[in-house]
């Protein structure tokens, strides 16, 4: 027996068990396909397809609770991909450095050519940009303002003269991703354990969701910044 | 009027082809084409968000799956440039 939510509308019960078979159908082969390769840069790529299968099952409950679990879902996995690839990159490095017969060369970047253009509204405008973008973002809170937020932080990192990234730049978003999860829970179990205070513990989540999502952003800025820097 | 459910089988029709082109597809040896298969796959999920009414998934999974798909990109040629095994 299945238990349905009376609100769940009747057009999605009919869609549950094909979603969740796909899903199932989808992770299967991916998980195969994981099984039988060996270079490590294809079962990253393959992992990306488990997690559309993972957003699949969620998908298929069909209510409003299910679309905000998939939201997380998807940033998780991002960071996950992230965080591996670097794993993966400097791994090699090691590898090819222990090697004497291989020579590891320096110029390695994400753009084919050196961009290196000076344009002067890449020196006046992105203060005034970024700041009315986070302005924005703080007034829109939760995941939405964290987006905007998160895309004034990348036109500043981008369009000044930050080269490179200080350890303490890093550690102290760390910390700031840290005090905004800390904001998250302590606004989800405000809602549960006094609903009265509905409001603040709403406000306490949206402006932790909004600091997350910000700092991650900024962080993937600072990323394409070191590429975009290199000549 | 179209159907929705024909959005919704046609959309885990392009999942399932998208996931099996990712696994054992032409020419996935070269990690480049396995990241543009498994995009097939990612239009496909979006197309199943769109059939449940999941606006805000669907515009995270259309910006998370452009990111993700820049940092497949970015390892792939840094690997590449290495002369690493890929």
């Amino acid at each position: 027996m299945i238990l349905v939510p009376t609100h769940v509308p009747e057009a999605f019960v009919s869609m549950y068990l094909p979603s969740i078979y796909a899903a199932l159908i989808v992770g299967f082969i991916a998980t195969m396909a994981i099984a039988s390769k060996r270079r490590e840069i294809h079962i990253l790529i393959l992992t990306d397809v488990v997690g559309f299968a993972m957003i699949m099952v969620v998908a298929a409950v069909g209510t409003d609770l299910a679309e905000a679990l998939i939201l997380p879902g998807l940033v998780v996995e991002l960071a996950e991909i992230m965080a591996i690839s670097e794993i993966l990159l400097s791994r090699e490095m090691h590898k090819i450095e222990a090697n004497p017969h291989k020579k590891l060369k320096k110029s390695d970047s994400l753009l084919p050519m050196p961009f290196d253009f000076d344009l002067e509204i890449m020196h006046t405008s992105p203060n005034f940009i970024a700041l009315l973008l986070i302005a924005y973002g703080i007034f829109l809170t939760g995941f939405t303002g964290g987006a905007v937020a998160g895309a004034g932080l990348i036109i500043y990192i981008l369009s000044r003269k930050a080269r490179g990234l200080p350890a303490i730049t890093i550690a102290g978003l760390g910390g700031v991703s840290g005090i905004s999860w800390c904001l998250w829970i302590i606004g989800f179990a405000l809602l549960f354990l006094v609903p009265g205070y509905w409001l603040i513990g709403l406000l306490l989540a949206a402006c932790g969701l909004l600091l997350k999502v910000a700092s991650k952003i900024g962080l993937i800025g600072a990323i394409m910044k070191e590429d975009i820097d290199r000549e | 009027m179209i159907d929705v459910q024909l959005f919704f089988y046609f959309g885990i029709f392009l999942t399932i082809i998208g996931s099996l082109a990712t696994a054992w597809g032409p020419g996935v040896n070269d990690p480049v084409v396995r990241v543009f298969n498994a995009e097939v796959a990612s239009i496909g999920v979006s197309i199943i968000l769109l059939s449940y009414n999941h606006v805000l998934a669907l515009l995270t999974l259309v910006a998370a799956s452009i990111i993700m798909s820049l940092i497949l990109f970015r390892a792939i040629i840094r690997l590449e440039e290495m002369g690493a095994d890929v």
